[in-house]
């Protein structure tokens, strides 16, 4: 029992709402710009892929991640023809750093913030109704995480329209953190390039909405989870195979029967070599067959969101035939010689299956495969 | 379908057994020394949140046969390391790490921060170190979900095994004390505690013969108390009612239920409260006591109540 996909919703720096998103991807727009809610004084780079929403420059609020999740989540129930109602209706959030931009806001410039605005749900029901609202904090793989369980409320019976969605907006504690340990700041999110230097965080939300029997996006045939119980923030080979082969496995698909993926591409030196070996070592002799890219050379890493943000583009890829490019990549690594990389520019070719990477810090993988609607 | 507890873990002051969380707390107790429960090693860099969440993980797996102490390291998982899932519950988890930070980098820039606390920065902390202690390979997923968190972690570990994913769910609860959680959230004091159950299928449970100490029944999630208990007692009158923190009037479908607040005294349990009533519920059941008991979290004034029922385990022959 496959529940389809009845309604979409995003937004990100590159674009609001799921048809500007695609469109600005396929023609390769969307870069990072210099920072506008935090202080260029307190870190080496100077770059985000931020929403920009401020009252102005320099000058942040808080609750902007949940405006987005607001936002995202009225774009998909309203694209599924639900009412803004939403009662029971089970409400799935991904998120990799919750509303702590607030938090820090709060301890750090004294502005107004409570603990009950840290999960999504006060929100939620303020807005929607909803009563049976569950927060996920599942780092930058959370979405799809929630994605699972979404399914499962389905395929269990226990639900007939679940709603999933991730967001995520930028803190100072994870950018200055990650400012520390790059050697050099990246000018540009250069995935798969060896001559790429880190990630550069960004916001961004996306929802979609999971019904049993209609839906005009697509097929959800699978999401396989597990953990690497490895390493609090580097990838595992192993954990990153075992999470493919289960989805795999769990949709009935063999390698050679996908015509896309979605990779979590995130720039960072560790990711891409590790994330690049095991396609090749799952896919083996079929690794030349689907298209490979990647949004995050135009999003950022939009952290929790990044893995429904990306299962909407290849949602809207199998239905349109058209495949965005990675971009800012130069020299790509050794890893993908002989792969379908889509670089620089869009492709367009028939698609039926697309698979969505998602890997997290604590080694939480995810990994959906979906299917063009019929 | 119930899903079956057959390891309880604690770590909370002055609390040595689930029994104790049915008596009121006692006045000065001692802080939980993590080091003194798991040695030193391996806790360096950690906060105090993850500290207290091992110790309690480690009790729980330990109970239910998972870990055996006896064996050399790297053997001690006495199941495969993908059959077990883990599901946390924390909401103030690494505020302190997260406003710390935040707070060096805007007075000295984030130069003067240290990569030590890269992971902690990470809600999810909490659930990986725990898998990488335990080599538990399973599904691991963070929840944060306010008031009702401890009781929603135990929905989605039973979800877990229904779905297939996994045989056993160690599912925790923890919540740290530290001046920043005191702030935002106006309590007097957070519990500075953690509790774990393990979960498994009760077939499952019997089948390799351990003790299922209760059972996990039917859950809820809605909006406020009398509609959640309305909607888990129809048919199933509970006989105890563990309550939510906070105040809030009894609910007519609980109206003959015996009363009993895990929480009091305690601190503000927050996202612990939830696995401390299924910790609770074992002692009840352990004492004799009649069930269904249905445990609430997140009073009227919170964005929803959860409740679940839980069930005295049906011992196999």
């Amino acid at each position: 029992m496959s529940p389809r996909i009845a309604g979409i919703g995003a937004m990100a720096s590159v674009g609001h709402g799921a048809a500007e998103v695609f469109e600005n991807l396929c023609a390769g727009r969307g870069a990072p710009n210099v920072m506008r809610g935090f202080d260029p004084s307190w870190f080496s780079a100077d770059h985000l892929f931020e929403i920009d929403d401020r009252p102005e420059p320099g000058a942040d609020v808080p609750g902007r991640a949940t405006a987005f999740l607001l936002d995202v989540v009225g774009q998909a129930v309203a694209d599924a023809g639900l009412p803004e109602q939403l009662d029971d209706i089970p409400v799935l959030v991904g998120t990799g750093l919750r509303e702590l931009r607030s938090v820090e806001l709060w301890w750090r410039e004294g502005a107004k913030f409570q603990a009950d605005r840290l999960h999504f749900g006060t929100a939620l029901r303020e807005r929607f109704g909803a009563a049976n609202t569950h927060t996920f904090a599942n780092a930058c793989s959370a979405s799809l995480y929630a994605l699972a369980f979404g399914a499962d409320l389905i395929r269990l019976d226990e639900a007939d329209t679940v709603i999933v969605a991730g967001v995520d907006s930028v803190t100072t504690s994870m950018y200055g953190l990650a400012d520390r340990v790059q050697p050099s700041p990246p000018d540009r999110v250069r995935p798969f390039d060896r001559n790429r230097r880190g990630t550069i965080l960004g916001d961004g939300a996306a929802a979609v909405v999971l019904r049993r029997d209609t839906g005009r996006h697509g097929v959800l045939r699978s999401v396989g989870i597990n953990c690497d119980a490895h390493h609090p923030t580097a990838p595992d080979l192993d954990g990153i195979t075992t999470a493919m082969r289960r989805a795999h496995e769990l949709a009935g698909v063999r390698p050679r029967d996908i015509d896309l993926v979605l990779l979590h591409g995130t720039g960072t030196p560790l990711n891409d070599a590790v994330e690049a070996r095991a396609f090749g070592e799952v896919f083996g002799a079929d690794a030349g067959g689907p298209l490979l890219t990647g949004i995050k050379s135009m999003t950022g890493h939009t952290s929790g969101s990044a893995g429904v943000l990306s299962l909407i583009v290849a949602l809207r890829a199998l239905a349109t035939g058209k495949v965005p490019p990675i971009t800012a990549v130069d020299d790509p690594i050794d890893e993908v010689a002989g792969y379908r990389m889509v670089l620089g520019t869009a492709v367009a070719e028939p698609l039926s299956v697309a698979q969505v990477n998602g890997f997290g810090f604590g080694g939480v993988n995810a990994v959906a495969i979906v299917e063009a609607a019929r | 379908m119930k899903s079956a507890i057959t390891g309880v873990g604690l770590a909370v002051p002055g609390d040595a057994s689930p029994a104790d969380l049915l008596e009121p707390a006692s006045a000065g107790a001692s802080a939980v020394d993590p080091a003194a429960r798991l040695g030193r090693k391996g806790l360096r860099y950690k906060d105090r949140a993850t500290q207290l969440g091992l110790c309690a993980a480690d009790e729980a797996l330990r109970a239910a046969g998972l870990w055996d102490l006896d064996l050399d390291p790297g053997e001690r998982l006495t199941v495969p390391g993908d059959s077990v899932a883990v599901v946390v519950s924390s909401n103030l988890g690494n505020i302190d790490t997260v406003c710390r930070v935040a707070q060096t980098i805007g007075d000295e820039g984030s130069r003067a921060t240290s990569p030590m606390d890269t992971p902690n920065a990470s809600s999810n902390i909490l659930a990986s170190e725990v898998a990488i202690r335990f080599g538990l390979r399973g599904p691991n997923l963070m929840v944060c979900n306010g008031a009702t968190s401890g009781l929603d972690a135990v929905h989605w570990a039973s979800t877990v095994l229904r779905g297939g994913r996994a045989e056993y769910v160690v599912v925790l609860g923890v919540e740290p004390d530290n001046e920043v959680v005191r702030q935002l959230t106006d309590a007097g004091r957070v519990l500075d505690g953690a509790a774990a159950v393990v979960l498994e299928n009760p077939e499952h449970a019997r089948g390799r013969g351990v003790t299922v100490h209760a059972e996990v029944g039917r859950y809820a999630r809605t909006s406020g108390m009398a509609a959640c208990a309305d909607r888990l007692s129809s048919g199933d009158t509970p006989h105890v009612w563990f309550t939510p923190e906070g105040t809030g009037i009894r609910p007519e479908a609980l109206a003959g239920a015996v009363r009993l607040d895990i929480s009091g005294r305690r601190g503000l349990c927050s996202g612990a409260l939830g696995v401390l009533q299924c910790a609770a519920a074992v002692a009840w059941f352990a004492q004799g006591g009649e069930g269904p008991v249905m445990a609430l979290a997140g009073n009227d004034s919170d964005d929803a109540t959860a409740g679940v029922l839980l069930y005295a385990g049906v011992t196999g022959d």
